[in-house]
């Protein structure tokens, strides 16, 4: 690694791993901070006493917490979550067959949400306190404010239930091929999950993209003779989009905790649905696998987030000798 | 009218514009009538305060103004009525025959593109089929006509990476790429060092002199349009006051208003003891040093103030050295075995350019920066070691004035709240008697006494300025630190604001660090005199042995630097500097990145 770029890279994922082993240490906490313990919580409170140690030797869980801990990131570290209470299914099976799914939901939920949100902004910047930018704006609130579940019955009910052009459940046997085969069965709920994310990406490109009409280059380009559809679309956009990239990063986790309750709505295939039915099920094996791979996504999305600025920012760049 | 020899076409011809800035709740007339002609090859200087609507006036030949300004007359550059033109025509005017180089040149370029991209984007809007690889190699040739000498290397970097004076080339370099007929030069040398400034000024003219440019200086450095102006015109209030050839306005200025303004323009000469810039007459109100040409050693106290000879010196700095920046990635040394002291009643001029590590040794002073090694000493006791109460007391006899007024004043606290603030904090007198000592300290600083329940955004920037000064007096300091305390200031108003720094320090006696980039203001209240060049003391004496016959080759190319408001005398030290960089033509830029991160 000769360059500071490969220096920068090396010392975030170090970083990175870092902040991953702490995850580990409190999804651990959290395992063991139930109330009457994992035992009591799997077993009902009619279970006997006997049970309760019985399912506590056979899980290792009469053992001192540092050797538990132990274990525990043995287990990670050979790629081992746990088997599932309830689905009888290792947690590392029913995540991978899952996960795909629910990144094809997210990943062209945010895809659709960017290319509508960033025009909209830029847009609206340009067209500041005039009737279309206090329209939008409107919009975009109104979006922001409104609860996931209830937009999703909304549009289920105008597309689904009316006009009958969507479906409004998507085949729980569907795997990723099917999923992509039949793209109809994706509309609703990625538009559902968009929605919020248009909302708040387009604000945040509008005041990006005015910061920037008001900096001096802006100025110097126009007083270059260049056009205004170059000087927006070139100079300012090109500054704009450094922080609306990198709060994309920051965005992932937040996309995944939408994706728990519209995949639960649309009966979408997902590790949404899956948590959501693990919580209901008290099936913390699968709960603490999914809380620990949102914090994978989180950290990898922030490390994401800082190579994006990295790439798009030269004075980003040069700051990382 | 004045109108140029021979009278060929003009390059642009403003006529009774007036420019109205609306908004919903007031109208503002920032230029009015105003009527102004720029010939080929002539180089015309717009000088006038902020609030003068000379850039107003510069913005209005682009069409570059903001949608909510309301214009009236007509502007004309090279034939074309640019208020007619539609917007693709007023496009294909700027840059083409209109080019305008701005004040910043660090915001003024893109951050996100190369300065090589930058440069070939202002050549490729204007023709559409040129090439990219034709076009950077064309930047390349004009960076090089901007005096930048590796610019093969520099086409790829980045604004940042480079100096303030090479963003200034890479603006003229992006200005002169089309050939346009007209340059603008508004305040493009305000940002930079007097060296730089020098440079660039002396590129202007070489551009001038090889291309038959008309330039249009807009400034409001009096000094720089001796150097450079032809012609000069002197605007104040959205009103041209005066027309004339520079030699003219200098010699035999006409307008009253043009009399004060260049009236209170600080002259590098050795002025006699007790000199105000206003009244012009030598009042030697300073104990001690009446007349006196070597004002060297320490005055003799004020009669009735505290002994303060008792102790020795006020300050003394013994090998300071201050580091910036983590070990990685190399320690910046902003200062360097640095040694001086002041006596009580001195003034200290501590010159240098950005960079130079002055006001970081200010802030030493006062505490706000611990020193990497070596000693900062007031009345003896020294700094660092000092705590807990010991530095209170030292604190309390040591004041300090910023720059920039508007932001080290808060903005949440009236003027009186300000002021008494240095009180509240000692516990020093009660409610009502720090209510008095308010109202007096405000009356010496010539405000009115009424100001004080006003909040700093309701006053001007000189009444702002007199307000700091009035909260660094407030506990009757024995030395205070100013730091470039007029540089933010209009002429006039920094007249008056030296004016009354010379008058209170001859009342009060504090000994003074007076830190400035300005070597006239420096001739005008210093006792002695040091030079800052990158972290170094390269020149510490009497004011008259530094500014008027200095030693050091940095500090003489320095005082050679500096414009001097009268076009004869500055002719003159051009040729001088000149010399002494070894012959005309622009290009002596050395480094890239130096001033870039700064350790101010």
């Amino acid at each position: 690694m000769r360059s500071p770029f490969g220096w920068f890279l090396l010392k975030r994922l170090a970083q990175a791993v870092v902040v991953v082993f702490f995850v580990t240490l409190i999804v651990f906490g959290l395992l063991h901070a139930l109330p009457g313990g994992v035992a009591r919580g799997i077993l009902g409170a009619q279970a006997s006493n006997a049970e309760i140690a019985s399912f506590n030797r056979a899980q290792g869980f009469d053992k001192p917490l540092p050797v538990q801990y132990w274990m525990y990131l043995s287990r990670l570290l050979h790629a081992n979550l746990g088997t599932s209470y309830k689905l009888n299914q290792s947690v590392g099976s029913l995540i991978a067959s899952r996960l795909p799914r629910t990144l094809v939901l997210t990943g062209v939920s945010t895809a659709v949400a960017f290319v509508v949100a960033v025009p909209l902004g830029v847009w609206q910047a340009i067209r500041r306190r005039r009737l279309a930018d206090y329209v939008i704006t409107t919009g975009a609130f109104v979006g922001y404010a409104t609860p996931v579940y209830f937009l999703a019955l909304l549009l289920v009910i105008v597309f689904n239930a009316d006009l009958h052009l969507l479906p409004s459940q998507v085949p729980g046997t569907y795997n990723l091929g099917q999923l992509l085969a039949h793209p109809s069965v994706l509309v609703l709920p990625v538009v559902t999950l968009a929605v919020p994310t248009i909302a708040v990406f387009s604000r945040y490109t509008r005041s990006a993209v005015l910061d920037n009409l008001s900096e001096d280059y802006t100025r110097t380009a126009r007083a270059k003779g260049a056009p205004e559809r170059r000087v927006v679309g070139i100079h300012v956009l090109r500054n704009s989009l450094t922080p609306v990239i990198a709060m994309l990063g920051y965005y992932v986790p937040v996309m995944f905790s939408g994706a728990i309750v519209v995949e639960e709505i649309f009966n979408f295939p997902g590790m949404g649905l899956l948590f959501w039915n693990a919580a209901q099920t008290s099936d913390y094996p699968v709960l603490l696998g999914v809380i620990l791979l949102i914090a994978l996504a989180t950290v990898t999305g922030s490390l994401l987030a800082d190579i994006a600025q990295a790439v798009a920012d030269p004075r980003v760049r040069s700051g990382l000798k | 009218m004045t109108s140029a020899p021979g009278a060929p076409r003009r390059v642009l011809g403003i006529e009774a514009l007036s420019v109205t800035f609306r908004s919903p709740r007031a109208e503002q007339v920032a230029v009015r009538d105003v009527t102004i002609e720029v010939y080929p090859g002539e180089i015309v200087a717009i000088v006038g305060e902020s609030g003068s609507g000379k850039s107003v006036t510069a913005l209005s030949t682009l069409g570059l103004l903001p949608p909510h300004a309301a214009q009236q007359g007509r502007v004309e550059v090279d034939g074309l009525d640019v208020r007619s033109l539609g917007p693709e025509r007023l496009r294909a005017l700027r840059g083409a025959r209109v080019a305008m180089v701005f004040q910043e040149p660090m915001t003024a370029l893109n951050p996100a593109f190369s300065i090589g991209w930058q440069v070939a984007e202002a050549l490729r809007v204007h023709d559409r089929r040129l090439s990219k690889r034709e076009a950077m190699r064309r930047a390349g040739e004009l960076l090089v006509l901007a005096g930048i000498r590796d610019a093969g290397r520099r086409l790829g970097q980045f604004p940042h990476e480079l100096s303030g004076g090479l963003r200034q080339r890479v603006m003229i370099a992006i200005a002169i790429a089309c050939d346009p007929k007209l340059l603008i030069a508004d305040e493009a040398t305000t940002a930079l060092d007097v060296t730089v400034q020098a440079e660039i000024l002396d590129l202007l003219r070489s551009i001038r002199d090889r291309m038959g440019t008309a330039v249009l200086v807009i400034t409001h450095n009096m000094g720089v349009v001796a150097d450079i102006a032809d012609r000069v015109i002197v605007m104040k209030d959205g009103r041209v006051v005066e027309q004339a050839s520079v030699d003219d306005l200098f010699e035999r200025p006409q307008e009253p208003y043009t009399k004060r303004l260049l009236a209170a323009v600080p002259r590098l000469q050795p002025h006699p003891r007790g000199t105000r810039l206003l009244e012009e007459v030598a009042v030697p109100t300073r104990p001690g040093a009446a007349g006196s040409a070597t004002p060297t050693a320490p005055r003799a106290p004020v009669p009735g103030a505290p002994d303060l000879r008792r102790s020795g010196d006020v300050l003394s700095v013994e090998h300071l050295t201050v580091e910036f920046g983590a070990r990685a990635t190399g320690r910046l040394r902003a200062v360097d075995d640095v040694s001086f002291s002041i006596s009580p009643g001195e003034v200290l001029g501590l010159v240098g350019e950005s960079g130079s590590g002055k006001s970081t040794v200010g802030k030493c002073i006062v505490g706000l920066v611990k020193p990497t090694s070596g000693r900062v000493r007031l009345w003896g006791e020294d700094l660092s070691a000092a705590s807990g109460r010991s530095l209170k007391r030292l604190r309390r006899r040591c004041s300090v004035v910023f720059q920039d007024p508007g932001s080290s004043l808060d903005p949440r606290m009236t003027v009186a709240e300000c002021v008494a603030e240095p009180l509240v904090v000692n516990r020093s007198g009660s409610r009502r008697s720090r209510d008095a000592r308010v109202v007096s300290l405000l009356e010496s600083v010539r405000l009115d006494a009424d100001l004080r329940y006003r909040y700093p955004h309701e006053l001007s920037g000189g009444q702002r300025q007199r307000v700091s000064i009035a909260r660094a007096l407030a506990l009757g300091p024995e030395l205070l630190v100013a730091d470039e305390p007029t540089s933010a200031l209009d002429v006039s108003v920094q007249a008056t604001v030296l004016d009354l720094l010379l008058d209170l320090q001859a009342k009060f006696g504090f000994g003074c660090l007076f830190i400035t980039h300005d070597l006239a203001v420096v001739s005008l209240l210093a006792d002695r005199v040091a030079v800052m060049h990158s972290g170094r003391l390269v020149e510490l004496g009497t004011r008259d042995e530094v500014l008027f016959n200095p030693k050091d080759p940095y500090t003489q190319r320095l005082v050679a630097a500096a414009p001097v408001p009268d076009p004869v005398e500055q002719r003159e030290r051009r040729q001088k500097r000149l010399a002494l960089a070894g012959g005309p033509g622009p290009g002596a830029e050395a480094g890239s990145t130096g001033q870039a991160g700064g350790g101010e």
